[in-house]
């Protein structure tokens, strides 16, 4: 098959810009340092940066990596699914179920006694919003009812985070600790943070052997089905996934927007449709895409995550749509 | 003796009722009938997409004993409407025919030489027009390699000439042993096939020998025109050396 140079580049450019960013994260901040006092630091070589590295920007390091790879595969997932490349994991409504099933199981206090509930908690939430948007949308759906029906799903979920916050029942505390996880965001993430988001590893494992059949599936389910694809499996493989992907992010950093929209289009743009190569693609642009967020929100004087992908993302889609209607 | 497709007693309520109908191994059929009687629930009947009632075999195999996999390699399914939301190039849709086949990539080149799509190989199917990108998907279906071939209105979208090409596509493939199932409006192109086959309101009204299936009483009665023979306008591909 023949492929332009640039696509062939593609998958080591994208390593490349990977290392740098995380080079780049691992030495700025409010202790700058310089990139060989950072690996020394990451090799233990020097005190003091290994502390600032393995204590605080590691962890938070990862966290990005794993939360970016988990939310841009997770898009292109729905992509596929939807044949439709304005479907995301925030437009759906993926990421509100999500972050509803985590304010609800915070609400309860059941976080108190293991931070682990908090990624069961979101990936039920996450599956009952998946349930409700294939319900609501249909596979192959246009623009439209897929978007409308994410609106509706946005606003029922966004309802629900706002009655379990608005329970008077609460304590302050609880209350306080629901609206600055609702915030989301990298800071203060630790080695907690990056266990609980380490299944994202397996579920891009699983997802990597699927590339081909979601070219196929992604022009139709009937011809994928006639040219020996079992859609059934496929797709109740894919939506597990999907959703179980945005989950953790969620669960680990809060709701981040845009970044499962933006990605697998710039990576399209860049290296064509084919989710062979879009699948490792959008695991390392998503990582990369959000350690940059997040550098730019440091830089900038402590911007959160899900700020700087808004300004980001928001505009980026705004574009998209102008240019698809 | 097995057909190369046997259908019987398929039912999909409100759709289809109780047709029963079997093709041998090199018949090139054509499936007519007027709008929403049924023509194109029949082919996702016949290729396995719908489940139906009754029962659908292939060169006497009955469907669910076929994995998934192996129907690819058996029969290829053509829709009748091609949307291609991703810019994949016309080259990449054709070589997913081959996807059963481990992606060999095996034939690829002709059946894009056979649908005139080589000059178009290179571009992206979603900046098509509609007839190249009805070509494209009959170019895919000729790609695997599959006997069994199930066109929904492979005719519809497309210019005299390349109209005539398919149906000489479609004449090679069952003269090589082959067996071709489509659907069709235009009933003086239905007059040439091996065997025509009509539905009404979802119900098998006939099938055989065009001369004999396409009397002037049936063609009233479910098409509700008034046939009649009088010398028209006809085609055929030039000569290659003119």
């Amino acid at each position: 098959m023949p492929s332009h140079p640039a696509i062939r580049f593609a998958l080591p450019a994208a390593l490349l810009l990977l290392a740098g960013l995380v080079l780049a994260s691992l030495g700025m901040g409010d202790m700058n340092l310089s990139p060989a006092r950072t690996l020394a630091g990451v090799l233990r070589q020097d005190e003091l940066a290994a502390t600032v590295i393995w204590n605080m920007r590691l962890p938070r390091l990862l966290v990005a990596m794993f939360i970016g790879a988990a939310l841009a595969s997770s898009g292109l997932v729905m992509q596929a699914y939807f044949r439709n490349s304005l479907a995301s994991p925030g437009l759906l409504g993926v990421s509100a179920g999500g972050t509803a099933g985590a304010v609800a199981i915070i609400g309860a206090g059941l976080t108190a006694h293991s931070l682990l509930f908090l990624p069961v908690a979101s990936i039920a939430g996450a599956l009952v919003a998946t349930a409700l948007v294939i319900a609501l949308a249909r596979r192959g759906a246009g623009t439209e009812r897929l978007l409308l029906a994410g609106i509706a799903l946005n606003a029922m979920l966004g309802a629900v985070s706002s009655y379990v916050l608005s329970n008077a029942t609460l304590t302050y505390e609880r209350n306080a600790q629901i609206l600055f996880w609702l915030l989301g965001g990298l800071e203060d993430r630790t080695w907690e943070h990056v266990k609980m988001a380490a299944p994202i590893a397996a579920a891009a494992a699983l997802l990597w052997p699927l590339g081909r059949q979601m070219d196929l599936l992604s022009l139709g389910a009937d011809e994928a089905q006639s040219l020996g694809v079992d859609v059934r499996r496929l797709r109740r493989r894919l939506l597990a996934l999907s959703t179980v992907l945005t989950a953790l992010a969620t669960a680990v950093a809060g709701s981040v927007g845009f970044v499962g929209l933006v990605v697998p289009h710039l990576l399209r743009l860049l290296a064509g449709p084919e989710h062979r190569r879009l699948v490792p693609l959008s695991l390392i642009g998503g990582a990369a895409f959000v350690v940059a967020c997040d550098l730019v929100g440091r830089e900038a004087g402590g911007l959160r995550i899900g700020i700087v992908t808004a300004f980001v993302g928001g505009p980026f889609f705004l574009w998209l749509l102008r240019k698809k209607t | 003796m097995t057909g190369a497709l046997d259908i019987t007693n398929a039912t999909v309520p409100g759709r289809l009722s109780g047709v029963t109908l079997r093709l041998d191994a090199g018949t090139m059929a054509g499936l007519i009938g007027p709008n929403g009687s049924g023509k194109s629930t029949l082919l996702q009947v016949a290729s396995g997409l719908l489940p139906a009632s009754g029962e659908v075999r292939w060169a006497g195999l009955p469907l669910p004993r076929i994995p998934v996999l192996e129907r690819g390699r058996r029969a290829a399914w053509v829709p009748q409407e091609a949307r291609f939301e991703f810019g994949f190039t016309v080259r990449s849709v054709v070589a997913q025919g081959r996807y059963a086949h481990g992606d060999d990539g095996h034939g690829v080149d002709e059946a894009l030489a056979r649908l005139d799509l080589t000059a178009l190989a290179d571009r992206p199917v979603n900046h098509l027009s509609g007839g190249e990108r009805q070509r494209v998907l009959l170019a895919r279906a000729i790609a695997t390699g599959a006997p069994l071939q199930l066109w929904d209105e492979p005719l519809a979208a497309l210019d005299p000439r390349h109209a005539l090409e398919i149906l000489l596509l479609g004449n090679k493939h069952t003269r090589a042993g082959g067996t071709l199932l489509f659907s069709l409006h235009d009933l003086r192109m239905a007059c040439i096939l091996d065997i025509v086959v009509v539905l009404h309101q979802g119900r098998l009204r006939a099938a055989g020998i065009p001369s004999e299936v396409l009397t002037p009483d049936l063609l009233l009665e479910v098409f509700g025109v008034r046939a009649e023979i009088t010398p028209s306008l006809s085609f055929a591909l030039p000569s290659p050396s003119s």
